[in-house]
């Protein structure tokens, strides 16, 4: 799939811009506080109708206007189709070729796209919740039920953590209503866990191979699931649901105590190795970038496996920070098949044929012009 | 804005009931104002009335001018089938279909910890007692499904089960004269999961 042209009204520092696309590679260069990273977010929100960079809409819509406007047209399965988001102090529509989709679940996954930016580096360094973000984004985007259950059980664990903080103050009152609780928890959390497994053994399938390649051949890696219960890959949620039915039982007292749910999906986590040495501790800042440049390929894969067509790709700022080696094998992977945008400041310092052949525009001030 | 001190008081009134904000109020008081006298006692003693001769029946729970209530007074209905509900408007639904025979039993909410609801909030105390003194052989239970009603349900569920009566939950799934095609995944796994034999 590819986009085929984006327009753009009142959409952050863009009070009107209108461009297509080529369906390979496009370069958009352009100095800093231009308005780069800002078209790339573009791309982004029409799939995903949010930012990757703020939770609030209002930030989307330029500075006094009263709506912001993101039209696109999409390629995809052989016939392209318009896409539109439009965000206003009402809120936001998504209309799906031109008929406005009042579930969002509906409308995500019209059009995929991976977007790997410098903030993706802390998927390998960040703490625990980006990670689990990352999951349950990815998972999302191919399982709407996923997101049933990641909801309910979100809302169960609010309660039973309310209900706890009670329990905290008066441990002698009945515990029935705890259970309760716990059984909740339960069916959704082994439902989670079980899909978890599912994507982590595709995503390493994937990622492997392609991390190999990226490091010449010198560095293997590899993903752990680091779950807070005692439960195993090779399960199915039928057996998670007996573990974590015996591991709550037995810290029954132990949460009470604390005021608080001690384990779940909520509090899992993934690591990361290299050559079997933790990445996010020990791996050098390349290994880090490598890493998670891998995970970001590997979701590429896993979308053509899912979709059956590629995502469009945007690089936001990140190919001026790999070395040669790294950029052109990155290069050599996404030719000819993945539509791919890419920021830079500048291309004197990315040499690949790729490049040569590549759709370059720049950027200035809200501006863009078409070089070739 | 000045108005009087009546219409202001009127005003504030109306604010206090739901889905009123103070646009609408001050509407709603000024069309007051130009109403027939009549009407306006009417409707002030309606007001009353309905909060003074309305009780909740003390064996189900429901709203009700006399105690205990027609429903629990019917000795035509089955006593052995109570069916369990959030909410008092829950029963006139349940009613409206003119099929269920048996009786019920208004919790009046659902258990929320985070809401500050426990058990001890809702109608289940009697609702226990209940079932202690009367021949009671299935409840049924048709609290909303969502997280706050699944849980109700389940602790109600959890409380009785020693007895030995029947407990029932009502099926969720597929809405009657829908499209298989237009209902939503989770829906749909819900109506899978509930499926039966033919």
């Amino acid at each position: 799939m590819y986009i085929e042209e984006i327009t753009l009204t009142h959409y952050r520092n863009y009070d009107q811009l209108s461009v297509s696309f080529d369906k390979k590679i496009n370069v958009i260069i352009g100095e800093n506080a231009q308005g780069k990273t800002n078209l790339m977010e573009a791309i982004y929100v029409l799939a995903f109708t949010k930012s990757h960079r703020t939770p609030r809409d209002k930030e989307l819509i330029q500075w006094d206007a009263e709506y912001g406007k993101i039209e696109g047209r999409v390629f995809k399965r052989n016939q392209s189709f318009p896409l539109e988001v439009i965000f206003s102090n009402k809120g936001k529509k998504a209309k799906f070729n031109h008929i406005e989709q009042k579930r969002l679940s509906e409308y995500i996954g019209a059009m995929n796209v991976v977007m790997f930016a410098p903030e993706d580096l802390n998927l390998v360094k960040g703490s625990p919740s980006e990670r689990r973000k990352f999951f349950d984004m990815e998972i999302g985007q191919t399982q709407p039920i996923y997101i049933y259950h990641l909801g309910q059980y979100q809302r169960i664990l609010k309660e039973r953590n309310a209900l706890l903080k009670e329990l905290q103050r008066q441990p002698q009152a009945d515990p029935t209503m705890l259970r309760v609780y716990t059984d909740q928890l339960i069916d959704h959390a082994s439902i989670i866990l079980e899909r978890r497994f599912l994507f982590l053994q595709k995503l390493r399938n994937w990622a492997q191979p392609i991390h190999e390649g990226i490091s010449r051949g010198y560095e293997q890696l590899n993903i752990d699931y680091d779950a807070s219960v005692d439960v195993s890959e090779d399960m199915d949620s039928e057996k998670i649901k007996i573990v974590l039915e015996e591991y709550f039982n037995k810290i029954e007292s132990k949460e009470i105590e604390r005021g608080t749910t001690l384990v779940g999906p909520h509090r899992d986590d993934l690591i990361f190795y290299v050559n079997d040495k933790n990445v996010q501790t020990f791996g050098s800042q390349g290994q880090q970038r490598t890493t998670a440049l891998s995970l970001k390929l590997a979701e590429i894969e896993l979308i053509y496996e899912e979709v059956g067509e590629y995502p469009i790709l945007l690089l936001d700022d990140v190919l001026s920070e790999l070395d040669d080696y790294r950029q052109s094998h990155l290069l050599n992977t996404i030719q000819g098949k993945v539509q791919t945008f890419v920021t830079t400041t500048s291309v004197d310092g990315i040499a690949h044929d790729t490049i040569s052949q590549a759709e370059i525009f720049t950027i200035h001030n809200g501006y863009l012009v078409e070089e070739r | 804005m000045y108005y009087p001190e009546p219409i202001s008081k009127l005003v504030d009134s109306f604010t206090k009931l739901p889905g009123i904000g103070p646009k609408t109020a001050v509407r709603l008081a000024f069309f007051v104002l130009n109403m027939k006298e009549d009407d306006v006692l009417d409707f002030a003693k309606n007001l009353v009335n309905a909060k003074r001769e309305l009780t909740h029946c003390s064996v189900c729970g429901h709203i009700t001018d006399t105690d205990p209530c027609r429903i629990c007074d019917d000795t035509e209905r089955d006593s052995s089938l109570i069916c369990v509900v959030q909410d008092p408007k829950d029963v006139i639904a349940m009613e409206k279909m003119k099929d269920f025979q048996g009786k019920y039993h208004v919790l009046h909410g659902a258990i929320s910890p985070m809401d500050g609801i426990g058990p001890e909030d809702i109608n289940v105390a009697s609702l226990i007692e209940r079932l202690k003194d009367e021949e009671v052989e299935e409840l049924i239970l048709a609290t909303n499904p969502n997280v706050e009603g699944e849980a109700t349900a389940m602790y109600i569920s959890r409380l009785v089960k020693p007895s030995g009566i029947r407990i029932s939950r009502i099926a969720h799934g597929l809405p009657v004269g829908g499209d298989l095609e237009y209902a939503d995944e989770v829906t749909l796994s819900k109506a899978l999961e509930g499926r039966r034999d033919l």
